[in-house]
């Protein structure tokens, strides 16, 4: 998966769930707000038959007493009535409502209506009726409501993300085949140019001929170079690390070697001090790629016939050069693309790339001294 | 002193009650009648204060028309006089007929 196809499908999974979640949440908000109204109707409906009920009863009261008058009392409601000037003639409320003002509210767990009562049996001009509010059974429903909904937003986006995805992906493909294909298309004839140069001897050709092929060899082996870092980058994502333990003493020697003759074309002197046996646990191939590099960026940026040193110690591997150095800015530059390190950009930054990914693979320290004029110190401390 | 107060105290309401049996219940009598009267005014005018207005006004100034009572009544026995007694005695009056027989505090 590329980095950018990663981000178009945050992109568009964003974009679709937050719109889908804003119409269901609204949705859904509306549904509750329904809902509550047609509970409150409900309950309205309720209290006003029990208001009803209550007043039936006080007529009976008032009429069927004479001495002693028992206020009428419900389990499913309480009730109160209260005379003509808002003063409580009787209650057997749980909670007093705070004004008579309104004919209907909630306060608490409960919910009250006030009804007018004429005549007014008993003295009572308004009865409260006092009941505890029916539960909205909606949440459960809206859970899996919810639930559903998401469930059918996360197949659809599955499908509308391959959907997008499929000419980026198509794009992206073609050009990774054809990348891939002239890297190994690359190699065969790099292979045969080198080998046939090598069998190449002085006898055969004169001293201006030697010259060419050597240039010829050098130039080579810049483009083979190239080759494994390519080939490097193509398969890095695809094949684990075989670590091992490494002698890197041995390795930094051949590298070394290998590099001799493009050292010579540039009439540099390799200062190499190499303590023996320096062991590290590491993939032999990536350990080569990022010897290889720093070595190839040291010759190529020092000037003509200058030396460049390379020192192994136990832990710590410098190479320093004597070329034109670079400022500071430049460095941080060099850190800079390090950090934005894309594999889906590749360019000029790949030799940076490689080093920088290899030595974060194996949590070595790179720390690069330059001072213009002077020449660039590279150390990998680990 | 205040043994003095208690006594004026019980021999007010003592008194009071009787110029209450003096002035209503030589006609009127503790009885269902004069309870139903109070029933008619509470059904009819709720509060305590506007019970006792209303029969301050009928005592002051009684009418077929203003009566609680059933129409055969009043036409039998034909309304009552005006009262006689000043407008204070008459609230007094009043005051002890609600206490004696109103409905609120008959609520149980
Ligand atoms: C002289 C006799 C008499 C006295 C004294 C009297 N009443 Fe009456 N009362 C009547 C009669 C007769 C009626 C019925 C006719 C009517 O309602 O007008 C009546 C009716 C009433 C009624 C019903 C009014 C209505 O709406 O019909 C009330 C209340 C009442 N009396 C209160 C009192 C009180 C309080 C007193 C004392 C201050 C009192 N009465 C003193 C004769 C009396």
């Amino acid at each position: 998966m590329y980095k950018s196809e990663k981000q178009t499908i945050f992109y568009v999974l964003g974009l679709y769930l937050s719109s889908t979640l804003l119409l269901i949440f609204t949705l859904f908000s509306s549904y509750y707000l329904y809902k509550l109204d047609e509970r409150e109707h409900q309950e309205k409906r309720v209290l006003k038959d029990y208001a009803l009920v209550l007043e039936e009863k006080l007529l009976g009261v008032h009429k069927n007493s004479d001495t002693r008058y028992e206020y009428p009392r419900f389990r499913e409601f309480q009730s109160a009535i209260y005379d003509i000037d808002k003063n409580l003639i009787f209650s057997t409320l749980q909670k007093m409502p705070k004004n008579l003002e309104q004919e209907f509210f909630f306060q608490g767990d409960n919910v009250y209506y006030i009804a007018p009562l004429k005549p007014y049996y008993l003295g009572g001009a308004y009865a409260v009726i006092e009941k505890k509010q029916e539960p909205l059974h909606i949440i459960g429903d809206i859970v899996i409501a919810a639930l559903l909904v998401v469930l059918i937003a996360l197949v659809t986006s599955f499908f509308l993300v391959k959907l997008v995805l499929r000419p980026l992906r198509s794009t992206l493909h073609l050009l990774d085949n054809f990348i891939k294909e002239t890297t190994h298309e690359l190699n065969t004839p790099i292979t045969t140019i080198l080998t046939n140069i090598e069998t190449l001897g002085s006898e055969e050709c004169d001293e201006k001929s030697m010259k060419k092929l050597q240039r010829i060899k050098t130039a080579s082996m810049t483009i083979s170079n190239l080759y494994q870092d390519l080939v490097y980058l193509l398969l890095n994502h695809q094949v684990a690390s075989q670590n091992q333990t490494l002698n890197l003493s041995e390795i930094v020697r051949q590298r070394v070697h290998y590099f001799l003759d493009t050292a010579n074309a540039k009439k540099l002197t390799l200062d190499v001090t190499l303590q023996d046996n320096v062991l590290f646990f590491a993939d032999r191939q990536k350990m080569e790629r990022l010897i290889d590099n720093i070595l190839s960026n040291a010759i190529k940026y020092t000037n003509k016939a200058t030396t460049i040193t390379i020192t192994l110690l136990p832990s710590s591997f410098v190479i320093q050069d004597e070329g034109n150095g670079m400022s500071q800015e430049e460095i941080n530059r060099i850190f800079e693309r390090y950090s934005r390190f894309d594999k889906t950009q590749g360019g000029f930054g790949i030799g940076y790339s490689i080093i920088k990914s290899i030595v974060d693979e194996y949590g070595i320290r790179i720390v690069i001294d330059s001072e213009q004029k002077k020449g660039t110190k590279v150390t990998l401390t680990w | 002193m205040v043994k003095i107060t208690l006594l004026i105290l019980t021999l007010a309401t003592f008194m009071s009650a009787s110029s209450f049996e003096e002035n209503c219940l030589k006609c009127h009598s503790k009885d269902f009648k004069f309870a139903m009267m109070m029933k008619k005014y509470t059904q009819n005018h709720s509060s305590e204060r506007k019970i006792k207005e209303a029969i301050f006004d009928y005592l002051k100034n009684p009418s077929a028309d203003k009566s609680v009572l059933p129409y055969e009544y009043i036409n039998r026995f034909g309304v009552k006089e005006k009262t006689t007694l000043d407008d204070a005695t008459l609230r007094e009056m009043i005051d002890i007929y609600y206490k004696m027989f109103n409905i609120k505090e008959r609520i149980y």
